[in-house]
């Protein structure tokens, strides 16, 4: 490869116009919060970025998050910013198969030795023989991979905390990548799928600036995860009045009255959807009357049931309390026989006495 | 499982079956010492029926005293309404009864549940100021102050999730619910029982009385 | 005064006061010491708490929320301003024995609790008798209707087996239950003060009938001090013209067992009366205007007075139900008065209407104290506080309540009709130089009486319902 095409010439290839570039880099900007001027010297950072390598790795996961990034309805500068790094390795999208995908695999990571990113999608199963991929269960191959890797950046839920395939009871015993490699940067864009700019956005101040961006207590890009969902919900101003969907099809639903009461999960969910949105910004779970289900919380599968409320308490076995109760009755009326016992023992004695 | 699973699966879970038991193992442990029987003769044949007026009568002080404790009634009333339409009004409360129950009634406005929450706590507020302020006529115990802030507690922490301040949400409701199960198992354990023997011992003075022909 | 011709047979009640102030200082001396080891008056104790609490006692010990309230009511504590006299004080050591010994969490607060000592029921001596008169005033506060001056009394019986009782009441009690007399109240000095009734004033008195529709009890400060209390008595029987009689084997009102808490002594002192109450095949007997032996006699849960077939009645009672019928012909009594319920007759014994009605029947203009009946603020002299020395201070600082709840009322006298009251308000006249008069309700009616040659005279008796 003589020349390595820029992103710029990328993008001017595909007919994206510089003021359509330079609006992406704003608005990329604007959200991770960095220096006014960045937006600039992001584009022109961008525009000379040279291809970098990247090393995708997909193990219990069910290609979601890749759907979600390249089956955009437009082709956007998301999914061409997508396009241009260097997906060296990448079980669903390679056309190599077989040995030569995993030649491949081994080629990128001597030629970037130290410098090629890792892209993990799907959780990780301790029960190796759960998950294979060339004979080499999901943690060797993890383990391997990033032995050389400069960051690993987690796409979606399942490789960030575990997700749907650690949901109880949890049969493959699966877990995060951060479980396994602790010696790397490591930055989580949680989601079922995670959003394409967030995604993006990681990328993209990497590339321009050299490092991951700024994270919160779970590893996620705070630019991206640090708004609670309800606080920034179009609907919030029904729960302050008390107004809710009661069913998904009574008047509150076709008023678009808030959705807590049908399980929203928002109030403790950190995510962009409400004010970034999908598909080029038309609508988000809420928007379209379903409750968020807080799919970029950890542990989301197993926080109570998709429409059970935030409020709900989660009480196992409601017949304990009764038989608590019994248990009490039996207790005090045994703690009562006794006193009464020894009362009249004592009545007993006074007695004698006098 | 992080606090808030914490909070709302086993801790919620044990401090209910701590109240269920604890209620029930003092109230019954007391009550079946049963009542010494009174053989003296009654003033008047139906005189002791009415000493169960006491029960009610009791809410409020006759007028003798009403001066010296009106203060203390009319805060005490407040921080009780305001506790219970808080308790039972707000929609999450809702929600998690109805978890627990079954059942289900319609919410408040949140402006309302906040107003309700901050005045309840604000009550408790002024109480605890009369009872620092009095030592003499309240001969606190410890245990009056630990039951103080444990009543407090729920009311903080929940004003506080509801109005998202503090901690993020999801830790506040953490909090906020974990406090409410430390109100609930030590319930059953302090002065807070008052909530049933005030029934048991108005009842028995009111009969006491009555029986004698006295109405108090 | 309106008392007349009894007062020159017998001493004034001041001076009865005086007289019997100084017999009063003499009871320390008299006191019992204690003779059982420690360790068995702090078991008696225990063991009689325990023996007494039932799910009554166990219920107002649970109840307590330290929400101060009670400290309103309390005589005591408004006079003192002091931590220690607020009346839920007065159950801290009970609810730790119960704590310790009967309540459910029993395992729990023997854990977390240090064992009660001889010495807790020592401290808790001032709290248990000087300081509570069993008035049960706080109760009518209580938001949980605690009925506080029961379990003062249950403690004062825990007080008796920790031989812990105040030296005066202590003697007094030594007297009755070896002597059977009060201040030497015997059965003969009785016989003196008829014969003496007899003969001075001529007025007669049926000792030792066969039998008789109506037994009277006397008392003891009736017998030593104030023979016009008997001779009152005495007047207004023979004006209503009754079949009536006093038993020298049952006369004493007064019960020291009551007091000082002795339950075994109660039933040795209340047992005679009931038996000779049979005997003569009394209707009703009339106790003596001796506050406490009103709960003694007639409303103690351990008397089984449902099954008697006759009716015990307080002295106020007693009148007020004969001017009710018409059947007492008093005098006009044209002056303001206000009347003091006693609070074991009152408060806690229910005879509210029946002394007003005997001064309604002498057409008394009757101001009722700011708080009455139910309400009315306790004397400070009664459950055997008044013998107390250490009580003292407690006694005429709370006294002040009284005068000014008296003052307020405008009356010229206050009327009470008991004699620890009485003599509780004479105490306080005299130490205050106190302009009000303070009258025995017997001995008013029985100066206020139409003697029955003048009745044709006279217009119908007044106050009496149709």
């Amino acid at each position: 490869m003589a020349y390595e095409a820029t992103l710029g010439d990328l993008l001017r290839s595909q007919g994206v116009s510089r003021r359509a570039f330079m609006k992406f880099c704003a608005t990329t900007a604007s959200i991770m919060a960095l220096p006014a001027g960045a937006a600039s010297a992001m584009a022109e950072a961008l525009s000379a970025a040279r291809r970098p390598s990247v090393i995708w790795l997909s193990f219990q996961e069910c290609t979601g998050c890749t759907e979600a990034l390249t089956r955009s309805h437009a082709p956007t500068i998301e999914n061409l910013l997508f396009n241009f790094i260097s997906l060296d390795y990448h079980h669903t999208l390679q056309a190599a198969a077989g040995d030569a995908a995993e030649h491949a695999l081994k080629e990128a990571m001597q030629a970037n030795k130290g410098e090629y990113l890792v892209l993990v999608d799907g959780s990780i199963p301790l029960l190796e023989y759960c998950s294979t991929v060339a004979g080499h269960s999901n943690k060797q191959i993890l383990e391997d991979v990033c032995a050389d890797a400069a960051a690993v950046i987690n796409i979606g839920t399942c490789s960030a905390y575990g997700g749907i395939p650690m949901a109880k009871p949890n049969p493959t015993r699966a877990v995060a990548t951060g479980d396994i490699i602790k010696d790397k940067p490591i930055i989580n864009v949680p989601g079922c799928p995670p959003m394409p700019l967030a995604i993006t956005g990681v990328i993209a101040q990497y590339l321009t600036m050299g490092k991951l961006p700024e994270v919160d207590h779970l590893g996620r890009p705070v630019a991206f995860f640090g708004e609670n969902i309800h606080d920034r919900c179009y609907r919030r101003p029904f729960y302050d009045r008390g107004q809710f969907a009661e069913t998904f099809d009574d008047e509150g639903a076709r008023k678009g009255w808030c959705l807590y009461k049908l399980g929203c999960k928002a109030p403790v969910a950190y995510n962009a959807c409400a004010h970034v949105k999908w598909n080029n910004g038309v609508s988000f779970p809420i928007q379209s009357g379903h409750g968020c289900i807080g799919c970029s919380e950890p542990g989301f599968w197993d926080m109570g049931g998709i429409y059970e409320s935030v409020a709900k308490g989660n009480f196992g076995d409601g017949a304990k309390l009764g038989a608590a109760a019994v248990a009490g009755a039996a207790l005090g009326a045994g703690a009562a026989v006794l006193a009464r016992r020894r009362k009249s023992e004592v009545h007993h004695e006074e007695g004698a006495e006098s | 499982m992080t606090l808030l699973d914490f909070a709302r699966g086993p801790a919620i879970h044990a401090s209910l079956i701590i109240l269920a038991a604890g209620i029930v193992l003092r109230l019954v442990g007391v009550l079946a010492l049963t009542r010494g029987a009174d053989l003296s003769r009654p003033r008047d044949a139906f005189g002791n029926f009415k000493g169960y007026r006491t029960v009610f009568s009791r809410a409020w002080p006759s007028s003798e005293f009403n001066a010296a404790t009106v203060y203390q009634t009319v805060m005490a009333y407040v921080f009780h309404i305001a506790t219970l339409l808080v308790v039972i009004g707000i929609v999450p409360h809702i929600e998690f009864i109805t978890s627990l129950t079954g059942a289900s009634w319609p919410g408040l406005p949140n402006f309302i549940g906040v107003a309700l929450g901050t005045i309840a706590l604000v009550s408790l507020l002024a109480l605890i100021v009369r009872r620092l302020s009095k030592p003499a006529i309240y001969n606190s115990t410890v245990g009056d102050y630990i039951t103080w802030i444990i009543v407090a507690l729920p009311l903080l922490t929940g004003l506080m999730a509801f109005a998202h301040v503090g901690f993020r949400y999801e830790t506040m409701l953490a909090l906020h619910i974990l406090s409410a199960a430390l109100l609930f198992a030590y319930m059953p354990f302090s002065k807070l029982m008052h909530a049933f023997w005030f029934i048991f011992s108005r009842a028995q003075s009111g009969l006491a009385y009555a029986h004698k022909g006295v109405r108090i | 005064m309106s008392a007349t011709a009894s007062t020159q047979i017998f001493p004034s009640f001041e001076q009865v006061y005086q007289g019997l102030a100084s017999q009063i200082g003499m009871l320390r001396e008299m006191a019992p010491q204690p003779t059982k080891s420690d360790e068995k008056r702090l078991q008696g104790a225990i063991d009689t708490l325990i023996a007494d609490t039932n799910a009554d006692e166990a219920v107002w010990l649970e109840s307590c929320i330290h929400c101060g309230q009670c400290t309103n009511a309390c005589h005591y504590f408004q006079s003192m301003q002091d931590a220690k006299y607020a009346p839920m004080r007065k159950m801290d050591l009970y609810r730790r024995v119960y704590h310790r010994e009967l309540s459910p969490m029993r395992w729990w607060h023997r854990l977390v609790t240090k064992p009660v000592k001889l010495s807790d029921f020592e401290e808790a001596k001032e709290l248990i008798y000087d300081s509570c008169t069993e008035c049960g005033r706080c109760t009518m506060v209580c938001p949980m209707g605690i009925d506080t001056a029961s379990l003062v009394h249950h403690m004062r019986s825990a007080m008796v087996a920790a031989e812990l009782v105040p030296p005066e009441l202590a003697a007094l009690r030594m007297e009755q239950k070896h002597q059977g007399t009060v201040f030497g109240s015997s059965p003969e000095k009785l016989k003196e003060m008829i014969d003496t009734i007899q003969a001075q004033a001529g007025v007669h008195i049926p000792l030792d009938k066969e039998t008789a529709d109506v037994m009277v009890l006397s008392s003891a400060v009736d017998l030593v001090a104030n023979g016009n209390g008997l001779l009152a008595t005495a007047k207004i029987m023979n004006h209503l013209g009754v079949d009536w009689t006093i038993c020298s084997d049952g006369f004493e009102s007064a019960n020291f067992g009551l007091l000082s808490g002795d339950m075994a002594l109660w039933k040795k002192q209340a047992d005679p009366i009931v038996a000779a109450a049979q005997r003569v095949k009394a209707k009703t007997v009339v106790i003596a205007e001796c506050g406490h032996a009103y709960p003694a006699l007639r409303w103690n849960p351990m008397l089984r007075s449902g099954e008697l077939p006759f009716q015990m009645m307080y002295m106020s009672e007693f009148l007020g139900k004969q001017a009710k019928d018409g059947k007492l012909r008093l005098r006009p009594l044209d002056e303001k008065v206000t009347f003091h319920d006693p609070c074991k007759t009152g408060r806690r014994g229910g005879a509210f209407d029946e002394p007003r009605a005997v001064l309604e029947a002498m057409g008394a203009d009757l101001v009722e104290m700011a708080n009455n009946k139910e309400y009315n603020w306790c004397c400070g002299g009664g459950a055997g506080i008044f013998l107390l020395q250490d009580a003292t201070k407690l006694r005429d600082e709370s006294f002040k309540i009284k005068i000014r709840e008296v003052n307020e009322t405008g009356a010229t006298a206050v009327v009470v009709s008991c004699a620890s009251c009485r003599l509780n308000f004479e105490s306080g006249r005299q130490k205050n130089h106190w302009d009000k008069r303070v009258e025995s309700l017997v001995e008013l009616t029985a100066a206020h009486l139409i003697d029955n040659e003048a009745i044709d005279d006279e217009a119908p008796a007044r106050g009496a319902v149709q």
